[in-house]
């Protein structure tokens, strides 16, 4: 058995256009599996031959072999059945395995047989920070042909040559061409890169038989022809250079000599990372709630939270969590909550630009069932400010032409209700009055909702129908001495105030009756009329009593009501409260299947 | 309530069981001829109904007709009443079962 990779095999299949992995020769094929990171329910990995590395994935079928164990990064695999397939979009390529098998669990690093340099110099390389000084400047980790996508540096080689071992062929460095990352070569004495960091790994700590260390990736985009380098940097190059890498910031140059430093590039052009994003418009998030695979977003801002502190309970620490709205042209919206370092980082960036409406694009995201549907980050998770893409534009434009003026209802309000918040379904929770009203209980720890179908029987024209409200805060005002009106909670006074509606009206069905309580907003739909219109025509004489029309008109009216049930206690007798928390015109057709429907569960039912 | 005079809940398939009685149903408009209406039945069968509609009828139309059924598929018009493009055919349908099935004893 073969246990270790086999060179050029990448290659091969890769140049090869009528490649079919059916035919004999795949079967020999070993790689070893580097980066392996999970995406959703799959992995992803490059395939490395020593000498060339592919982009490739898991099919989802391959993942419990993953997570037991058997699929191993830094491991060798031997591919049974892949197919090569085309990024969407672009000219590169990668393997899709179906099928493998586990050559070798994970060895200590990446295999990498290039160069003339030996193996294990070059092995020494990688795992230590004292070497012997090195005459080839470059390391042999990079192999740069034009249809490779990953190319992984061994950056220890910056500190080696930090410490001074310069070779002769270090002094080019002087020249600081920048080259494109294309050209980089082997043999190249030094070279200058201008790269832009797309990822950003966590410092990792890891023992191997060689000791401890400390190592992080990262993946740098170069602008001209879109390759990526990956920069593995180790122990001494890890601590230093870790902190300067800032994810799609600027540019940096990378000058890989005797000297190598990451600088910040100076005033060069952006251009777009090369992060891949697959959106999911919001009104197509209900299929995705509390499933593992994470999702990608892009909407406009409508509203920021302040931030929150959250307590976790698995250690009862304090998490930071902010809130943002977000909608899109599916004319819906949604909450994200931003955790942690994305609520007080960019959390707080956006809510000192929330006016201008900006777009977000966000990476991986959990969908939950808070509310009907919710979305948090997760550590992975990216969130970019008004990206230079094509759907960036698009809904940028459309919000600004249409989107602003447009009411769009929340994603969460169409699906099931939870009884916590009650979102207001007029079908859900259908019951008749006298279900409500036999059974005292209800509500008695917490509010209970339902929706029900009633005509408005009476409303008692001499009862206190509204109260002085304040036109800012809507809270109840208080006549001041010398006119006007003083409310205590805005701490100012107005020489007018808004009366709004507070009454209870008598509403019926075929079961039974009950007195429902109802705030302004829905009074005004069973009235007609808002309660300073009402109050106008109550002052008016006249022979018309118009005011008693008004209410006459309103009685025998139906509706569909959404109400909350809770208990009260009244001179030491509990009662129970019925209040109307959102009123519906009836929508008869509707009405009717539900009657069809009940009709129906009661035959199946009925015994004869 | 005039009693005197019922018309049975009929849609297409049960026209039959009332060749001659008085029936009500409701169609949509399909076509117009001098003279009578084509239209479509909840259950999707089509009706002829003979006489002259109160309004130029337009296709789609849903009319609810009460007359005379001549045969299993023709209704000889007395009331005309327009039901207006919103109406929902399906639980019509249901009600004409309903009304000539389990429930009849409810209906005249």
């Amino acid at each position: 058995m073969q246990t270790s990779v086999t060179p050029d095999a990448i290659s091969a299949v890769l140049s090869n256009p009528s490649f079919d992995s059916s035919s004999s020769d795949r079967s020999e094929i070993v790689v070893q599996v580097v980066d392996l990171k999970p995406i959703g329910n799959r992995y992803t990995f490059s395939a490395n031959d020593g000498k060339t590395r592919v982009k490739a994935m898991f099919t989802a079928s391959l993942t419990p072999e993953i997570i037991s164990g058997k699929i191993q990064n830094l491991g060798l695999i031997r591919l049974l059945d892949f197919t090569v397939n085309d990024i969407s979009g672009k000219s590169t390529k990668y393997f899709l395995v179906t099928k493998c098998e586990s050559v070798a669990s994970a060895l200590d690093s990446e295999i990498n047989l290039e160069g003339k340099i030996e193996d294990e110099a070059g092995a020494a390389k990688r795992q230590k920070l004292d070497h012997s000084p090195m005459s080839d400047v470059v390391s042999t980790g990079i192999t740069l042909k034009p249809k490779q996508e990953f190319v992984a540096k061994s950056a220890s080689q910056i500190i080696t040559e930090q410490r001074g071992n310069a070779a002769p062929a270090a002094r080019m460095s002087m020249t600081r061409r920048v080259h494109p990352l294309v050209s980089l070569n082997p043999y190249q004495g030094s070279w200058t890169i201008k790269v832009r960091v797309t990822n950003k790994g966590v410092m990792r700590n890891y023992r191997n038989a060689r000791g401890e260390g400390c190592v992080f990736n990262v993946e740098l985009t170069d602008e001209e022809v879109r390759k990526l380098i990956q920069a593995t940097m180790f122990n001494d190059a890890a601590r230093k250079f870790y902190g300067r890498f800032q994810l799609g910031k600027n540019d940096y140059e990378m000058t890989l000599n005797e000297n190598s430093e990451v600088e910040e590039a100076s005033d060069e052009e952006m251009f777009v990372p090369e992060t891949i994003f697959n959106f999911v418009p919001i009104e197509e998030l209900g299929m995705y709630v509390n499933q593992k695979e994470l999702i990608d977003l892009i909407g406009v801002v409508q509203s920021v939270s302040p931030t929150m502190s959250i307590r976790r309970r698995t250690d009862n620490e304090m998490i930071p969590k902010r809130d943002i709205t977000l909608a899109d042209e599916s004319k819906k919206t949604v909450v994200v909550s931003l955790w942690n370092n994305l609520a007080t980082g960019i959390g707080q960036e956006l809510l000192d630009m929330a006016d201008k409406s900006p777009v977000i694009a966000i990476k991986s995201l959990k969908v939950g069932d808070f509310q009907g549907v919710s979305l948090s980050t997760i550590s992975g998770s990216n969130v970019v400010i008004n990206p230079e893409s094509p759907e960036a534009k698009k809904l940028k434009s459309w919000y600004d032409s249409e989107g602003k003026e447009t009411s769009m209802s929340s994603i969460g309000s169409g699906m099931s209700p939870s009884a916590k918040n009650g979102s207001w379904s007029m079908y859900a929770d259908r019951v008749p009055l006298s279900q409500i009203t036999s059974n005292p209980s209800l509500g008695e720890d917490k509010p209970v909702f339902f929706s029900t179908r009633g005509y408005i029987s009476f409303i008692k024209p001499d009862q206190t129908m509204w109260y002085q409200g304040c036109k800012t805060c809507n809270k109840k005002v208080t006549e001041a001495m010398d006119s006007g009106y003083w409310c205590e909670s805005c701490q100012k006074k107005d020489g007018e105030c808004r009366l709004r509606y507070i009454m209870v009206v008598k509403v019926s069905d075929s079961t039974g009756e009950a007195w429902f309580s109802s705030f302004n907003d829905e009074a005004e739909k069973i009235i007609g009329c808002s309660a300073d219109e009402l109050n106008k025509l109550r002052s008016e004489g006249g022979e018309v009593n118009e005011f008693q029309t008004k209410l006459k008109e309103a009685t025998w009216s139906s509706h569909l009501f959404r109400t909350s049930v809770t208990q009260n206690e009244y001179n030491g007798e509990k009662r129970q409260r019925i209040t109307v928390k959102a009123v519906a015109p009836v929508d008869f057709a509707a009405e009717s299947r539900l009657l069809l429907q009940d009709i129906s569960k009661k035959n199946t039912s009925a015994s004869h | 309530m005039d009693t005197s005079s019922p018309s049975a809940f009929v849609n297409g398939s049960l026209m039959r069981r009332y060749i001659g009685q008085k029936v009500r149903t409701v169609i949509q408009v399909v076509g117009s001829d001098v003279g009578s209406v084509v239209g479509k039945s909840t259950d999707d069968l089509q009706i002829i109904v003979k006489g002259s509609p109160p309004t130029t009828t337009t296709p789609s139309t849903y009319l609810e007709v009460i007359g005379i059924a001549e045969n299993e598929n023709s209704i000889r018009a007395e009331v005309w009443t327009n039901f207006g493009n919103s109406f929902d055919p399906v639980n019509y349908n249901e009600l004409c079962k309903l009304a000539n099935g389990e429930f009849k004893h409810l209906f005249i």
